[in-house]
C-alpha cells in the first residue's frame, strides 16, 4: 500500500555534530584509497577502519564514507549489510563467535554453545543487558585442527573446553 | 610411496620432518638464507612466456578447489595494452574444514609472496590483491610485515627488481574480506575487492579477460601461487617426479595431478594438522600415519575429504587415493582442498548432513532461486528428520532438491549450490539405511513424543 507513508522509509537518524570520518581519519586513509582504480573499492577497508573506531557502523558515518568515497549512501550501506563482520547496530563489548561448522560440532560445540549461554543467560545473537557480551556463532574460521574454536573479538580461542572457556569470559574486564 | 623431503613445508616444520612446536615465521633474512628469492631471479632473467611455459610445462592445477591449470589461466590473458591488469590471490579459505593456506600465511609467507612476483613478472600484472577472510585476523599483521620486508627488498615498489609493469611500479596490497564465504568464488572475490556485495557474476567474460575493474585478472589460491617459485628453480620434470602423476593410460593432454599437496586433518584424530604429501596418497595414510590414528575410544565411521563441497567417504573407501581423480571412482565431485574432517562411529550422519546443509543455506548470497531456496528447504527437511518428524518421502524430496541446484545442472550462477547438491546427496545416498531407519521410526511422531519415548 504504497500511499501509506511508512516508518521504514524515513527511518529516524541519529545525527551528531562532529562528522566520525573525520579530517585526520581521512588522511589517513587516502593512500588506502589510492591502491585502487576506483574510489569504491575502498568501501571494505573504510568500514572496517570505522568499525574498529566506533564499534559498530551508524547510518551517519556510512553516509560519510559514501560521500568520501564518491558513491551514493545506498551503495555503501548495501556493501555493509552484506558482510557478517559488519555491525550496524551496536554490539557488546566483547562479541563471542563459537564455530559451528562440522569439525567443531564434532568436536563438541553444541554443549559448549549452551553452557556459555547459560553462563551469560542469553540466547544466540543477542547481548548482555549490561552491554558487556554478545554471542554468535559462525562459521567455519580456519581453525578446524583446534576444534572447537571460536573468536574473543580479534583473539583466537582454540581447542576450547566450556570449562575453561567460561573461566576466560569471567576475568575480562 | 610416502614423500621423502617437504616442498612447499620446507621451512615449516611438519610431521614427519619436523615438529610442529618449531613452527615460527620465517622472515625475509631468514627465507632468503635458505634459498628463497633465488625463483625470481632466475625467472627475472627468462623471457616472460618462457616463465609461463615452464608453468604450464609443470602442469599445476589450482589448490583452491577446482584444479584448473594455473599455465594455462595465465596463458589466457589478452596481450597487453598498456592498461592495468591484476592480480587477485585467493585467501579467502571459508570452506569449512579447510585451514591449509593459514599454514602458509602464519609460516612462510615469503614462500606465497615469491610465487606472486613471478606471477606478475611473467603475466605482466601490475598491481596484486591479496584478499584474505576477514576472521583472519593475526593473519593481518603476518601479512603486513611480510609485505613490508618485501617492499623493503625492492620486491614491490619504486625499487622493484620486477621493473615497471604497465608503466607502473608493481604493488601488493592486502584487502580483507568482511564474512562470507561466497567471496571466495573468484568472480565474488572481484566484486568484494570493487567495494561491492560480494555476488558472483555470470561467465563469460572469465576474469582472465574482465575481471577486476573490468580489466585482465588472474585469480590464483595461496597454496598454487605457492608452488611456483619450487618450479622456477627445480624445473617442470622435477615437479612432476611428484604426484600420481597421469591416469593410467591417459593421453597427454588429460590433465593430471602432480606436485605434492597440503592436506588438512581434523576431527578426533591424535595429532589434527595440516600436513604435505604426494598428491594420490591415500586417505587412510593421512589419518593414520600422519595425524597419529583416531582418538583412544575413537572408531572411523566416514570422512568428508574435500572440505565439505566434495562428499563424503564411507569406512569402505578409505583408502581412497586424494589426487584430481577422486570424483568419479568414488562418486565424490572432486578433490576439493584436500582438507579430511574425520566422523566418529555415534555421530549421526543425519546431523552432519544438517550441520552441513545449514551453512550453505546461511552463505548462499540469494542471486539464484534454486540456490536461496533450495538451500534452505534442504536444512529443514534435514532439521525434521533429525527432531524425527520425517517422512520416507523426505529422503525422495532431498535428492530431488539436491540434485537440482548447481551450475551442472546449469539452474545456478556458482559452485555454492554444487556444493551443497553434492554434500547432502552423497551422505543420504552413501548412508541410506541410516536415514531410512530414522523417518521409519519416528514417522508422523512429534518432536515433543519422541522425545519423552527416547
Ligand atoms: C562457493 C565457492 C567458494 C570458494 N572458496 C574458495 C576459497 O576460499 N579459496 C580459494 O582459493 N578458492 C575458492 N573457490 C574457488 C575459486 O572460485 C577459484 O576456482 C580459485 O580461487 C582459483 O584459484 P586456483 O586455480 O589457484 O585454485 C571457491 C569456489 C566457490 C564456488
Ligand atoms: S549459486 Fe548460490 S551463492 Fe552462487 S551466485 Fe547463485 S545464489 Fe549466489
Ligand atoms: S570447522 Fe570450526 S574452525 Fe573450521
Amino acid at each position: 500500500m504504497a500511499w501509506i507513508t511508512k516508518n521504514s522509509a524515513g527511518a529516524h537518524i541519529e545525527r551528531q555534530s562532529e562528522p566520525y570520518l573525520n579530517d585526520e581519519m581521512k588522511q589517513e586513509l587516502t593512500p588506502v584509497v589510492d591502491r585502487y582504480p576506483r574510489r569504491q573499492a575502498a568501501s571494505l577497508p573504510l568500514l572496517h577502519a570505522m568499525q574498529e573506531k566506533v564499534g559498530w557502523l551508524p547510518p551517519q558515518a556510512i553516509e560519510e564514507i559514501a560521500d568520501f568515497l564518491e558513491v551514493p549512501a545506498s551503495e555503501v550501506m548495501d556493501t555493509a549489510s552484506f558482510y557478517e563482520e559488519f555491525w550496524l547496530k551496536p554490539k557488546g563489548k566483547y562479541v563471542i563467535w563459537l564455530c559451528q561448522s562440522i569439525s567443531c560440532e564434532i568436536m563438541g560445540e553444541p554443549s559448549l554453545t549452551d553452557r556459555v549461554a547459560e553462563f551469560l543467560d542469553i540466547q544466540v545473537g543477542e547481548t548482555t543487558p549490561d552491554g558487556k557480551f554478545t554471542l554468535m556463532k559462525v562459521e567455519c574460521l580456519g581453525y578446524c585442527g583446534d576444534a572447537p574454536c571460536g573468536l574473543i573479538n580479534e583473539d583466537i580461542q582454540q581447542k576450547i573446553t566450556p570449562d575453561n572457556f567460561i573461566e576466560v569470559l569471567k576475568n575480562l574486564d | 610411496m610416502a614423500l621423502e623431503q617437504p616442498v612447499l613445508t620446507k621451512r615449516i616444520p611438519t610431521e614427519p620432518w619436523g615438529r610442529h612446536e618449531d613452527r615460527h615465521y620465517v622472515d625475509y633474512n631468514e627465507y632468503v638464507k635458505t634459498g628463497g628469492y633465488q625463483a625470481l631471479d632466475k625467472a627475472l632473467q627468462m623471457d616472460r612466456t618462457a616463465v609461463i611455459d615452464e608453468i604450464k610445462a609443470a602442469e599445476i592445477r589450482g589448490r583452491g578447489g577446482a584444479g584448473f591449470p594455473a599455465g594455462m589461466k595465465w596463458s589466457f590473458l589478452p596481450p597487453v595494452d598498456g592498461g592495468r591488469r591484476f592480480l587477485a590471490i585467493n585467501a579467502d579459505e571459508s570452506e569449512p574444514a579447510t585451514f591449509k593456506d593459514r599454514l602458509l600465511i602464519d609460516y612462510d609467507p615469503h614462500q606465497v609472496v615469491e610465487g606472486i612476483a613471478i606471477c606478475m613478472y611473467a603475466c605482466q600484472l601490475d598491481t596484486a590483491y591479496f584478499y584474505m577472510r576477514g576472521e583472519y585476523h593475526d593473519q593481518r599483521a603476518i601479512l603486513e610485515r611480510a609485505f613490508k620486508e618485501a617492499y623493503d627488498n625492492g620486491i614491490f615498489g619504486p625499487n622493484s627488481r620486477l621493473g615497471q609493469i604497465n608503466g607502473r611500479n608493481p604493488d601488493l596490497f592486502l584487502h580483507r574480506g568482511a564474512g562470507a564465504y561466497v567471496c571466495g568464488e573468484e568472480t565474488g572475490l572481484l566484486n568484494s575487492l570493487e567495494g561491492k556485495r560480494g555476488w558472483p557474476r555470470i561467465k563469460p567474460p572469465f576474469p582472465a579477460v574482465a575481471g577486476a575493474f573490468a580489466r585482465p585478472t588472474i585469480v590464483n589460491n595461496v597454496e598454487t601461487l605457492a608452488c611456483v617459485p619450487h618450479v622456477m628453480e627445480n624445473g617442470p620434470d622435477w615437479f612432476k617426479t611428484l604426484g600420481k602423476g597421469r591416469p593410467e593410460g591417459a593421453p597427454p593432454h588429460v590433465p593430471a595431478s602432480f606436485g605434492t599437496k597440503l592436506i588438512g586433518v581434523s576431527g578426533p584424530v591424535v595429532r589434527p594438522d595440516v600436513y604435505e604429501e604426494h598428491l594420490g596418497v591415500k586417505m587412510s595414510y593421512c589419518i593414520e600415519e600422519l595425524a597419529g590414528g583416531m582418538l583412544p575410544g575413537m572408531e572411523f565411521k566416514a570422512a568428508i575429504p574435500g572440505g565439505i563441497s566434495m562428499g563424503v567417504l564411507t569406512k569402505d573407501e578409505y583408502d581412497a587415493p586424494l589426487d584430481f581423480d577422486i570424483g568419479k571412482p568414488y562418486g565424490i565431485l572432486g578433490l576439493g582442498t584436500a582438507c579430511i574432517t574425520v566422523i566418529p562411529e555415534g555421530y549421526s550422519m543425519i546431523s552432519c548432513a544438517r550441520n552441513l546443509a545449514r551453512f550453505y543455506a546461511r552463505e548462499s548470497c540469494g542471486q539464484c532461486t534454486p540456490c536461496r531456496e533450495g538451500t534452505e528447504w534442504l536444512y529443514k527437511i534435514l532439521t525434521r528428520i533429525e527432531a524425527g518428524d520425517g517422512t520416507t518421502k523426505d529422503l525422495d524430496l532431498l535428492l530431488e532438491v539436491a540434485s537440482s541446484m548447481g551450475i551442472m545442472p546449469g539452474t545456478t550462477i556458482c559452485g555454492l549450490s554444487d556444493g551443497a547438491n553434492w554434500a547432502v546427496r552423497t551422505i543420504v545416498n552413501k548412508f541410506w539405511d541410516e536415514f531410512e531407519a530414522a523417518v521409519k521410526k519416528n514417522r508422523f511422531v512429534s518432536l515433543s513424543v519422541a522425545n519423552n519415548n527416547n
